[in-house]
This record gives C-alpha cells, structure tokens and sequence, in this order.
C-alpha cells in the first residue's frame, strides 16, 4: 500500500516541471479595513486580480502615482506590512460550470453549503457544457448587434405583476419599497414559479442576515427550486469587498449560461446594500465623495451590471439574463440618490407600498407608481387581452375611492366602478409562495374585467375564483389548450370559457 | 487643492539643481532648504531625500539589484550576473546588493525594482506543493 503511494507520488513529481519567470512583485505598504495600499506593481490593470504571501486573493482597484490600492477578499487580519503580492495578468475571474446549479457560492465563486467542491464531471440533466470553465466578472455587456428585444414573457406567478407590470425574457425590473414590503417575497415566488419554464436563476444576496438565506434556501429546495438556482452570497458578516463583487459573480454565473442559449433571471437582493458597500471601499480609498458620501461613479457602478441583462438574438446564440435588481427605500423615499438612479436604468419598477402592505394588500404593489416600459410586448396574447384595462381601473378606483369619503351621494356608474375595484384588489391579493399559473391567472382575470364576479361578495371573491379555477379546468378543457399550447385566444375559446363562468356562476351564488 | 507630495518636492529640487555647480549649486539647496523651511515640510525630509535618489537614479540611468542566494556568491558568478543585469536592463550604472540567507536552501532570486526572478529552491519547493495539492 504505502509503496503504491510512494509510486504514485513519485510519477507526479516527474510530471512536475519547475518554471522560472519574472513577475512583478509589490510590497504592502499598509493594511486596513479590507484594503491594502502596495507599492510596486507598475505595470498593474485595473480590475486585475492579486495574490498575497498568505495565499488570499485581492483586486486592484486604485492606481495611484505611487502606489495601488488593493480590496481584499478575504480574511485581511492575516495580512501584513511587508508582506509580497504579485500581480496574476488576469482579470478576476471566477470558475463555473453546469454543475454549480443548486448550490450556495460565495463572492468569489466557491462554494460554502458544505457539499465540496464544484466538479467538472457530469454535466447537467438539462445537458450542455460539463467542464470547468472561468469566467471574468467584469465583462463588457453585448453589443446593439447581438441583442433583440424582449418578446417573451417571464411568468412570475404573481397576478398583479404578470397582468398589470409583465416582464419579459431580457429585461431589467426593478423591485422596490420601504423595508418589510415584501420585495424578497415577490422574488422568491418568482423563482418557485420557474419551475417547468425553462429558465435558471441566480439569486444574489449582498450583505443580508445568515439566517435569512438560510430560509430562503430551505423555502426553495421544499417547493424543488434549487435544481434549477444559484445562490451567490455575501453575507452582512463578510468585507465590503465581498459585497461589491458579488453581483458582478452572479451575472458572470448567469452569462455563463446564457451563453449556452438559456434564459435567466437574476435577483440582486438588494443593489442598496451593494452601493453602501461601494460607499465603504471608495471612502477607504480616499475617493472623493460625491452626493450622499457616494462616489462619482456609483451611476456607472450600477448601469455596467445591469447593462449585461439582455435578450440575445438566435445569430448570437439566444438566450437571456433578466435582471430583477431590488432596492430599499427609506420612509418611501424614491428620490434619493440610489433609487432614482437604479430607476432611470432599468425598464420599469414594481413599487411597493408599506400602508397597503398592513392594510391587507399583498402583494403590496402600487399600481400607479409601477411601471413596466417593455414588458407588455412580452405578454401572451390572451393575457394582454383580459388585463388590457385592468391597470387603468384600478388607477380610476384609487381615485374615486379617495372622492367617496366626502360625499355618500353617488351616481350608479361610480359605484359600480368602486364595487369592481374592490373585487380587483381582492383578486389581486394573494399568499406567499403561491405562484398562479398563467392560465388560471387568463380566467380569474376575464371572468373579473366582464363583469362576473360583480355580484359576489368581496369577502367571496377568494372562493369564487379557486372554485371558478376548479370547474372551468373540468369543464373548458378546449380553452385551456388553446392558451397553454398556442398562447392564443379564439372565439371558440373564449364562448366556453363564458359558458363555463356562467354555469359556476349560477350553482356558486345559489 | 492637491496636496504636496515629497516626490514633488524631490522633482522641483531636482529641475532646479540640475546642470548647476559651485556657488550656483549652493544657492538653490539653500533655496530648497528656505522653502521646505516655509511650508514646514523639514519633517519629510528623509522621504524627499529618499525621492531624489530615486529621480536621480532614474534620470541617470542607475538601477539597483538585490540578489539573495543561501551561500556567498564567488567573485567571478558575482561580475559575471552584473554584467549581464547591466545589459539586460540597459543600465549606465549598476548599484548591487548581494545578500545571503539560509532559508532559499538554493539557487538565486534577484530583484530590479519591482520585477522578481525567484529561481530558488525555496520558491521550487512551493511550486511543487502548489502542483501536487491542485485537483486532478
């Protein structure tokens, strides 16, 4: 036994081949929260990954006359004055491969769920590439060239987004609301309702509480969502460096399978929390401080990320990385420095509100603060028929909700439109981690907009519509073909999707 | 405002002493020493120093070497790599430094400023640790 392992040691020594090369070496000059200033490295790219005597790994990020600033990722207590740290050539860059799915990577792309090292062997169920391969987290994003617009839906199972706000393959929305909103919720149901789909996700965590990751790993493998994810984690433990980097891994994760001809969705929970972190590492830098103590380029920081989602045309390749960046505002607040910014970036926000939150509306979307700018081109052909006039209703309900409490004089048609706004928000609400399929969402919606659940109670509505689910996949079996396979809506459809409501209708009220 | 580095103040002292000698010379160090004195800069004046031996070197084509070997170096391989330093950094004048520690086990690292050619045992050894630990 142990000759054989002296054998093989042996042969693996002869293979070894001893190389000498000059490298430019630097010298820590001074270690501080996460930062070391080194001088030396002269010839030294921004972005260019270091590594330290003590074998921890760093970014060049500040190229001073004299000296370079470097983030450590890592444990910098290890780190010394004095210490040596050469510069790598490359560019940081992490490992991926299609086995990464359903697992829990840090910052830097090594994994920490404690299941061992990500391996290049075997491949995915869902096929393509096994090998490992590695990618560099700053990218430039893909040309006018290369792209497409967005003209396919991302079913997020929530019926306020999907009918009001829909998002397509390729777009960027942005999620945001005061804290305990449910913005992590939205972005949850959205993974658990990929099921099937055909689509990947990588949900980044920047700087959130250990406890709460958990969680969300565990409501995911319960609803079988995590064969499908990536999780990227930095945790509110970890540097600020690790912050910063970690959703430029996370859409390294997600170019990597783009780039295979996937669809992804990305959640970047939250893009605050990484701009504070940004805010850290540039004041430990001596950056000069801008608005907020933001530095100057804080916009660009956020427009380079989510500048890489994007739709590929079939000449590129296909497939798509749709980014869901979430921000938390203070006391509702959208027009602070970060919001407003991360708004003018993306295609649309889904705003959520903290009064409507306690008063029982969840998803607490504002239907009038949210927009979405492309998606409604991505939405199936019978939904953007049953929605169509949905988001202005609603608009209209607000309103006349408000007009109503001063004066209980009304004409017939005002009520009527408060009664149907009433029904609308309580169709609209819904349990978390309950997805609605998209079919299910066509009927609820139809049997809504025309007027058939304007004489049931409101306290009914949520009885009605999972009874109205119930007989109308029994009794409208043509109609749900034709928008499960087709996406179309025929009249042919819809005259026994009617026929369907009013039989329920009839036996319901009774 | 920037603020003044010694490396400014090394540059100016520099461009204002050049080409000058005697009492010519003497005049601009007092100069310099006045103005240090005037912005209360005399308490840098080991790093200003320090920058002019730099700019001085660099401008007069001075490179300095560190060698670091586990036994002294014979007289002969010593000329003879200063030689080739010489003219293989293109240097007018070649400032070395030979040093001697135990724990290289063997062969030689020298360094030119920044620049690292580590062919020593030591350095093999953790390649070859390096190898032998990677996955395969």
């Amino acid at each position: 036994m142990s000759n054989q392992i002296v054998e093989n040691l042996r042969k693996e020594i002869e293979a070894f081949k001893a190389e000498v090369k000059t490298e430019k070496v630097g010298k820590v000059m001074e270690v501080f929260d996460g930062i070391a200033k080194v001088s030396g490295l002269s010839d030294i790219r921004s972005g260019e990954m270091v590594t330290f005597q003590n074998g921890e790994r760093g970014v060049a990020l500040n190229l001073e006359e004299d000296a370079v600033g470097v983030i450590i990722l890592g444990d910098f207590s290890k780190i010394k004055e004095g210490d040596e740290v050469k510069a790598t050539g490359r560019i940081l860059e992490i490992s991926v491969s299609n086995n990464i799915l359903g697992r829990v990577v840090n910052a830097i792309g090594v994994p920490i769920d404690g299941k061992g090292a990500i391996s290049a062997q075997g491949g995915s169920a869902s096929g393509g590439k096994s090998s490992i391969e590695y990618y560099p987290i700053e990218k430039v994003a893909p040309g006018v060239i290369t792209r497409e617009s967005v003209g396919e839906p991302v079913a997020t199972g929530i019926k306020a987004i999907d009918a009001i706000i829909p998002i397509g393959r390729g777009q960027r929305e942005l999620l945001i609301g005061d804290r305990q909103t449910g913005k992590t919720a939205i972005a949850i149901d959205a993974i658990l309702n990929q099921k099937g789909q055909n689509m990947i996700c990588v949900y980044v965590s920047i700087g959130q509480k250990d406890s709460k990751l958990r969680k969300l790993q565990a409501r995911l493998e319960a609803g079988n969502s995590m064969e499908y994810t990536v999780i990227v984690s930095a945790g509110a433990s970890e540097a600020a460096a690790l912050s910063y980097i970690a959703p430029y891994t996370g859409v390294s994760i997600a170019e990597f399978f783009m780039d295979q001809g996937k669809d992804v969705l990305i959640i970047y929970d939250d893009l605050s929390k990484h701009a504070v972190a940004y805010r850290e590492i540039s004041l430990l830098l001596r950056r000069p401080p801008g608005r907020e103590a933001y530095p100057g380029d804080v916009f660009y920081l956020h427009s380079r990320l989510l500048e890489r989602a994007c739709r590929r045309n079939a000449k590129y390749g296909g497939g798509s990385i749709t980014a869901l960046p979430i921000i938390e505002t203070q006391a509702g607040d959208i027009s602070a420095y970060i919001p407003t910014n991360v708004i003018s970036i993306t295609d649309g926000q889904i705003f959520l509100e903290t009064d409507l939150f306690y008063k029982g509306v969840r998803p607490a979307v504002n239907v009038g603060s949210s927009v979405s700018r492309v998606g409604s081109s991505a939405q199936i052909k019978a939904m953007k028929k049953v929605a169509g006039t949905l988001k202005l209703d609603l608009a209209q309900f607000r309103e006349l909700e408000a007009f109503s409490q001063f004066g209980s004089d009304l004409d017939d048609a005002t009520k009527r439109q408060l009664e149907r706004g009433k029904r609308a928000v309580e169709v609209l609400k819904q349990t978390q981690y309950a997805p609605v399929k998209t079919e299910h969402q066509v009927v609820t919606l139809y049997a809504l907009t025309k007027g058939y659940m304007d004489d049931v109670p409101v306290n009914k509505i949520k009885e009605f519509e999972s009874g109205l689910i119930d007989y109308t996949e029994r009794n409208a079996k043509t109609f749900y073909k034709e928008v499960i396979e087709s996406k179309m809506w025929t009249d042919k459809g819809e005259e026994q999707l009617k026929k369907a409501i009013a039989d329920f209708k009839s036996s319901f009220i009774k | 405002m920037a603020t003044i580095t010694p490396k400014n103040i090394a540059e100016a002292i520099y461009n204002a002493t050049k080409d000058k000698s005697g009492r010519e010379l003497e005049e601009s160090l007092r100069g310099s020493v006045r103005v240090l004195w005037q912005k209360r800069m005399i308490g840098k004046s080991d790093d200003i120093l320090k920058e002019l031996q730099n700019i001085f070197e660099r401008k007069e084509g001075v490179v300095r070497v560190k060698v670091t070997t586990a036994a002294k170096m014979e007289e002969g391989v010593r000329k003879k790599l200063e030689w080739e330093l010489k003219e293989k950094h293109k240097a007018r004048a070649l400032l070395s430094e030979f040093f001697e520690e135990r724990d290289v086990l063997g062969g030689m690292r020298v360094e030119v400023g920044d620049e690292v050619t580590d062919a020593t045992y030591r350095n093999r050894l953790r390649q070859l640790e390096k190898f032998l630990m990677q996955e395969k």
